[in-house]
Formats: C-alpha cells, structure tokens, sequence
C-alpha cells in the first residue's frame, strides 16, 4: 500500500475513531510502520492521535503528547525556545500559523541536526487537522546536487573557449549550444536553438558544408572553413554520439584554428621562396661558370700565345714569368671548376649521363693526359689493364675525372717513384659484376690522421700541403661524389712514407637510367630511313657484343649475336640480317674465311659484310690476312656513317671500272639482271671523267689493275673530290696484295673481294643488293 | 697551305685561335656568328671549319647541319668547339653532323692533333 493510500485510509478512520475518541491497533500498527510522521489535533487542537516516527521528528516533550496540551501551547513552547528568532513576537507568529489551520497547506522545516522535513497539514471536517511529517532530507541533498552538477556544466559550457553544438542526427537541428561557439561562427545566440546547423550561415555552400560534417561519424574529424565578419576562418570539428533528451544527436566541438592555418600557407610560400631561391641560384651557377670561364681562357690562351712569342724570340727572361702567370691561371681554372662541381653536387644538380665505355680505350685516353705529369717529379707512370677487361655502363666524363685526379695526385705526392693504374674484373658477393681501379704510388703516404680528412671539403692533409704540393683540395671530395653517384665506393689504404693505394670499384652497369631525351631524339631521326635493320654481330669478345649492343641498338638497329663461325653461319642460314659485322680473328673459323663461306652459299651472298678487328695497327691487321677493317674500339660515328651508307645510297647506279671487257659483260649483265643500271668505264681515267660529268653512282666495282689510271690511283683522285669520300667503293681484284696495298685500300674502300675466291655472278648479286637497297630506300 | 675557317662570335677567342693557328702555317677565315659561317663556308670552301657551338644569330648545332647538307660544303670536315663536355653535348654534336669536338679551353696540342687527323682523312 502506498503511503498516500493508507493515509487516506488511516484518515477516514481516525476521523471515525476520533470521534468516539478510541483507536484500533491495526490502525495503530500502521501508524507505527508509516515512513512518515503523523499527528492528529481534534476541534480543540489537542493532539489526540499520533506516531513514535511525529515524536522523533519534532523531538516532542513529553508534556505535550496527549491531549492535556494544546497546539497553542506547544507553539508559544516552540516560540520561547527562541524557535522563531530572538525578538520574534511569539503572539503574531501563533497567530499567522493558526490562521492557516483550517485550510491543506505544507512547508518545509529544517530541524537543528540539520533533517529536512516537508510539514504537510489537512484540515478535517468538524474541526481539527491532520499533519504529516515527511523526511525529505535526502531529496533535498540530492535536489542541490542536481542543481550543482548544472551550475558546473552550465559554467563549463559557458567558459569553455572551444564551442559546443548539440545536433539531432536526423535534421541537424541545433538542440544545445554555447556561447563559445556563437563567438567562433560568428552569430547571435538568439537565432539559433531549434534552427537547422546549415541555415546558420548566410552562404549556403557553407551551411551546407557544417551539415555535411555534421553528418560525418563519431570520432571524426574535420576542418570547417567560412567566413566570419569578412574573414576566412577555419574551425576544427570533433564529433561524438550523444543521446540527447531521447535523440539521437551528435556533439560537435569547434576548435578555431585560423591561426594555424595562416602559419601553415606562410610556412608553404616560405618555402616555395626558397625553392624558388635555389632555382635562381642554379642558374646563377650555371651563368657563373661561363662567366668565370671566360676571362680566365683569356689569360691562360694570351699567356701561352706570349710564352710561344717568346720562345720565338729567345726572350728567355719572359718565359719564366709567362709561365707563372699561365700556371696561376690554370690552377685558378682548376679552383673554379672544382668549386662549381661541388656547388652543383651539393645543390643537387649534377646529373649523371650513363653510357657504355669501352675501358682500354679509356685508358689510353687517360694516359696521354697523365703522362706529361709524372716529369715533373721524374715518376714512372706504369698501367696494368687487361685486353680483355671489357666495357663498363657510367658516366665517362666523371670517371675520367675521378681517374686523372687520382693519378694526379699520385704524381703530385711522388717523387722519383713509380705511379700505377691498375684495372681488373671481379664479382661482388651478390653476384654484381664490378671493376676494380686501383691508383697506387711510392709516394710520401698519409698518416691515420690525415687519412680521416682526406675525403672532406678543403682540407688537404694538412695545411700546408696546398703550398707544396699544389692541388685544390676539393679533388678527392668530388671524387667521392662521383663515385657514390655511379653507384660505387673508394677506400684508400698508406702508410707513411710508404706510399698510398686508392681503390674505386665501380658496378659494370651504373643503376641510374640514362637521361631518356637524347636517345629518343635520335631514334626518331634513325626510324625515318631504317625500318629495324637487322645486324648480327659476329666476335668472340663479349665486350664487342656489349659495345654494339648498347651503341647500335639505340640507333634503332636489332641486333643478333654469334660468337664464333659455326653459330654465325647458323643463325645467318635461319634469319638472313641485312648486315653482318665479322671479327677477323676468331677461333676455329676467321672472319675472312668465313666470308668465302658466305660468298659461295646462294642465300648468304648477298648480304653485305663489315669487318671488324681488334688489332689497332692497322698494318698488322693486314698481315693476318684482314682487307678492309674498321678498328676497335669502334668509332661510333664513322660505323653509323658506314652503315648508313648502304641505306643511303643516292642512285640506282653502279659504275663498273674494269679493263677487261669480259669481266664488264659478266658483271653488267648481273647488275641489270636485278634491276639496276650499270655504267662502264674502261679504266681509272674514264672512270674519272664519267664521275666529272655524272651524278654520283650508288657504288663504284673497281679493278686494280688497269692501264692509264689504275685502281689505286683512281681511288686517290676520287677521295680527293668534294663527296667523292662518299661513294663506296668495292675492289674487285685477282691481284694478291701487299700489305702496302691492303693498307691503301683499307682507308679507302667498304670491301675487298678477291676475285679468285668467287665467281663473278655472285659478287654481282651482292653488289646489286648493296645498291639495290639504297636505291629501295630512295624511292619510298 | 691548308685553310681553316674559325666561326665563333667572341673576340678574344678568335684572336688567340688565329694566331696560334697562323703560326701553324694555316691560312684563316673568320666568321661572328652562325649565319656568316654557313655563308663563309660556301664562299671561302674551307678545308676545315671551327665552329663554336655558341654563337648568335644562328647556333652552332644548326649552322654545321646547314653546311652538312648543301651538297657544296657538305665534305668541309667541321670540328665542334664547346665549353660543355658533357656526354650529352657530345651526342648533340655528332647528331649536327659534326665530325669531331673539343672543349674549351683550347688545347693547342689536342686540336692540333684533331685538325691534322680530319685533313689527312680528307685528303684521302
């Protein structure tokens, strides 16, 4: 039973009983076990029924429980007690409560040991009333604990700097918000509770963007940008679910990070500026270098210009100071370009231009520079470089410079010594092929100390090794940078005086990719007129493969590779190239052996052959039985000048010059038989006199032996017209030649086709292919 | 006597080039920019030319691929005098049509060297 049922029970029944003036004790059991305090005053206001809990509450003397006592009396107790305050008219305030009695009216009373009551009293018909004491301390309590808990939120909620929004999901409406977030937006707190988040702003791009992050999911993050009294502003949006009075709602916090912002887009202009900056520096380098060129190629060429005047003269006393001019100016030169390196390398602008070098070649190039630097200190330069060690993939310039300035300074730091360069192949533990270059000399040596410097900026070994030695002191430090840019490593090893030994390993192909634009600018050229010529490559060197390979093949050429005769003759039987080029000296069959091979064979005949040896004397070359020959290394240019010319050719026309009128038949017969036209001349000097008057032939056939001018001269007189060093010239001849001879023709024809090794019919096919397909390339 | 035609547009360079080359026993022509050195060429026919590939009016690069193809200076052997020895500038060369190329600054031994070898090939 709830208390107010059974009150009102226990009313009705109390009044019934009060009447007749007895009690019940049931009544009276559920008077005792009441929560609340009860007390019943009759007509007379006399307390005529009540509970243990009244007493307690109101701490009641006993002199006034029961009916002896009247209401009145107990507050007039209560008044003196001092109950109403110290001067309290006792009479009024008796007064003022009695005048309530007769109507249902309730207060609260706090009681000395702090217990809140709530007093509720009813009148009861007849007179009299009910009155009824309620604990309600602990309400009270919590009541206040509420209302603090609000005030603590509200004062957050007001102080707080970052701005807070209450948004029901579905609509975006505005259910909560603080002043701060007023400030941050920008609008009056009153146009806000209950409107939509997106009608806040006057632009609707961006009321549509807060309802759009709005939207976003709990947790999330998001910048909000808009404008503010004219101003773009940027806040930061956290969001989080949030239950709100039954919604579903999300809180939003705005953090203004305006601030921030401004400071990141200056940071990224400040930036820019200084990348901007670098650029303008870059070219102010590269404009540098020619300007500080310039003069100084002035100084070093006028002095030497004197020096040579003086020489002339005699004028012995000049030279000496000339010379001290000429060698200031050089080593100002060398100063120059080492620091213009360094700038470039450190700005990150020295670029690396990969390609495939031939090493012996290198070398020998590198040697004649070094050479006259070891007289100065009597030293012996000594190179130790294998035939065979091949090709290697890097920039050329910046090896050739890593390799001088090593050898320099070996020279430098020598006296009366030996310098060596030594090269050598190896393979590193992953398998990577490397090239070992070792600069060593019997020079003065380093010690720990100096050794740990050796590759930093501007300091040579110590101070005064620029005094005595010369030298700029950036040398080893560009080195070094050069080396990590190809990929590679350089260590030193010395002693004191016991010389030092520099070690550069290089990987055999440099990682770094080319610069793409130069080989695609001629490959474009190329493709016009060759149409992916195929040319298998006949030599036992690899490094030959190599250097063709990555040389032709970016011309546009496919290229095929054999490595000795029988495979040569194989894949030529399969695929028939349109070149081959063959090594004269190859194990099991040569070069020239194999091309009477070709020669004989109908479906190898026609296919041109270029020759190609290692010997660099020309003359011993010719004694092993090689005619016409390029020389390797292979100059690049007068190979594709070749080459080109059998594509290239500019008529349909091939001048025959033989005095045997037989031979001419033969021979014109076989060049018409393809198509071509042939023109005859009976000897050198007709020849000569047909080309005075005639275009240029696509070829010229050409005997040796013949009266007034013979093949020899002719081919001195022709090479000797304006473009007559463009016409190929083959030279047909049964004569067997001295080396004298072979020499003579090498320089000055494509093909020297004995005539005794094969017939006429098929020298004359592959001539008419040779110019056959020129004049097919002519005419598309 | 053989004639060298010296093509490049700055004066002290042209200067101390002649004189050296003139004491050579060489016979010199010269020209300031790109364009008088292709007109030269065709007038004087010399039997080298040195081309500075920096030049104005017209560049290096396309003066020597102007002589390269008119059929009457076309065997003129033309030798590329750049400040750059870059690989690239190297290519660059050879793709003009030139047939050979030094650096600046010039030295006298090593050009010497190119210019004999050019006129000895020339001359068959």
């Amino acid at each position: 039973m709830t208390d107010n049922k059974s009150l009102a029970l226990w009313k009705r029944v109390m009044m019934k009983r009060s009447a007749i003036g007895k009690e019940n004790a049931l009544l009276r059991a559920t008077l005792e076990n009441m929560n609340q305090g009860v007390a019943m005053y009759d007509a007379d206001y006399r307390l005529v029924t009540w509970n243990e809990r009244f007493v307690q509450y109101l701490d009641m003397p006993e002199e006034f429980l029961g009916t002896e006592k009247t209401f009145y009396d107990y507050i007039r107790y209560l008044g003196e007690r001092g109950e109403f305050g110290k001067n309290a008219d006792i009479e009024a305030e008796l007064k003022k409560r009695v005048a309530v009695l007769d109507t249902s009216h309730s207060f609260e009373r706090v009681r000395p040991d702090g217990t809140i009551l709530e007093v509720r009293r009813d009148p009861v018909p007849g007179g009299g009333f009910i009155a009824i004491y309620t604990d309600i301390t602990a309400r009270k309590h919590a009541e206040r604990q509420l209302r603090e808990d609000e005030e603590r939120f509200r004062a957050i909620d007001a102080a707080s700097p970052v701005g807070l929004v209450i948004a029901a999901r579905e609509d975006k409406t505005i259910l909560h918000f603080n002043r701060s977030f007023c400030e941050i937006i920008g609008c009056e707190p009153n146009d806000i509770l209950g409107k939509s988040a997106a009608s806040l702003f006057g632009d609707p791009a961006e009321g549509a963007a807060l309802a759009a992050i709005l939207g976003g999911e709990s947790g999330q993050r998001s910048e909000f940008r808009f404008n503010r009294f004219d101003s773009e502003c940027c806040a930061m949006v956290s969001l989080a679910d949030l239950d709100f009075h039954g919604n579903k709602a999300v809180c939003a916090s705005f953090v203004d990070i305006t601030d921030r912002i401004r400071a990141e887009e200056e940071l990224k202009q400040a930036k820019e500026a200084a990348e901007s900056a670098s650029r303008v520096k870059s070219a102010f380098l590269a404009n540098m270098s020619h300007e500080l060129r310039t003069p100084l190629n002035a100084i070093i060429g006028y002095s030497e210009i004197l020096v040579e005047d003086a020489n002339d003269r005699g004028d012995n006393a000049s030279i000496s100071d000339l010379n001290k001019i000429q060698s200031a100016g050089k080593h100002l030169l060398g100063l120059i370009n080492d620091i213009l390196d360094l700038s470039k390398i450190e700005a990150g602008r020295m670029d690396v231009y990969l390609e495939q070098i031939f090493l012996s070649k290198l070398v020998d190039e590198v040697k004649t520079i070094v050479e006259p630097m070891m007289g100065k200190n009597n030293n012996r330069l000594i190179i130790d470089c294998p035939a065979k060690i091949g090709s290697l993939r890097t920039d050329l310039t910046k090896l050739k410079q890593n390799l001088i300035n090593l050898l320099s300074n070996a020279a430098k730091f020598t006296k009366d010594g030996e310098v060596k360069l030594a090269l050598s192949r190896e393979n590193g533990e992953d398998g990577v092929k490397r090239i070992r270059f070792t600069v060593s000399d019997t020079g003065i040596g380093m010690t720990e100390e100096q050794m740990s410097k050796l590759f930093q900026s501007f300091t040579q070994a110590d101070s005064s090794t620029t005094r005595n030695f010369g030298g700029t002191g950036l040398g080893l430090t560009i080195t070094r940078h050069f080396c990590t840019m190809l990929g590679g490593t350089i260590d030193v090893a010395s002693k004191p005086d016991h010389g030092s030994t520099f070690t550069m390993i290089l990987p055999d192909q440099a990682a770094k990719p080319a610069t793409q634009q130069p080989a695609e600018l001629r490959l474009a050229r190329r493709t016009n007129g060759v149409k992916s010529m195929k040319i298998l490559v006949v030599d036992d060197d690899p490094a030959v493969h190599e250097v063709l390979s990555a040389t032709l093949s970016r011309e546009g050429y496919e290229l095929l590779h054999a490595h000795d005769g029988d495979e040569a003759l194989k894949m030529m039987r399969q695929s028939q190239p349109d070149i081959v080029t063959l090594d004269v000296m190859m194990p099991k069959i040569d070069g020239w052996s194999l091309l009477g091979i070709m020669k004989s064979e109908p479906s190898l005949q026609n296919i041109p052959v270029i020759m190609l040896t290692i010997v660099d004397d020309r003359n011993l070359g010719f004694s092993l039985g090689a005619s016409e020959f390029m020389t390797k290394p292979i100059d690049r240019t007068r190979l594709v000048g070749l080459i080109k010319q059998f594509t290239h050719t500019k008529g349909a026309t091939v001048l025959v010059v033989d005095d045997d009128p037989d031979v001419r038949l033969i021979i014109r017969q076989a060049i018409e038989g393809v198509g071509l036209v042939a023109t005859e001349a009976v000897h050198g000097r007709a020849a000569l006199d047909w080309l005075d008057k005639n275009p240029a032939p696509s070829l010229v056939l050409l005997d040796l032996m013949m009266p007034e001018i013979d093949g020899f001269e002719f081919l001195e007189r022709i090479r000797k017209r304006k473009g007559g060093h463009d016409i190929p010239v083959v030279v047909l001849t049964a004569k067997d030649l001295s080396e004298k001879e072979r020499v003579f023709l090498a320089e000055r024809t494509i093909l020297v086709l004995s005539k005794s090794a094969q017939p006429i019919g098929s020298i004359g096919n592959a001539l008419a292919a040779i110019a056959e397909r020129g004049a097919a390339e002519k005419a598309e | 006597m053989a004639k060298i035609l010296i093509v490049e547009d700055n004066e002290m360079n042209r200067d101390m080039l002649s004189r050296r080359l003139a004491r050579q026993g060489f016979e010199i022509a010269f020209a300031l920019d790109g364009k008088q050195g292709v007109e030269k060429a065709e007038s004087e026919m010399p039997d080298l030319i040195l081309m500075d590939m920096s030049l104005p009016v017209m560049n290096g690069w396309e003066a020597t691929e102007k002589v390269k193809s008119n059929p009457a200076t076309k065997g003129i052997p033309v030798i590329a005098l750049t400040a750059h020895a870059m690989a690239e500038d190297r290519e660059k060369c050879i793709a003009a049509g030139c047939n050979d190329f030094d650096t600046k600054p010039v030295d006298l031994p090593r050009l010497l060297e190119k210019i004999k070898t050019l006129l000895a090939a020339k001359a068959g």
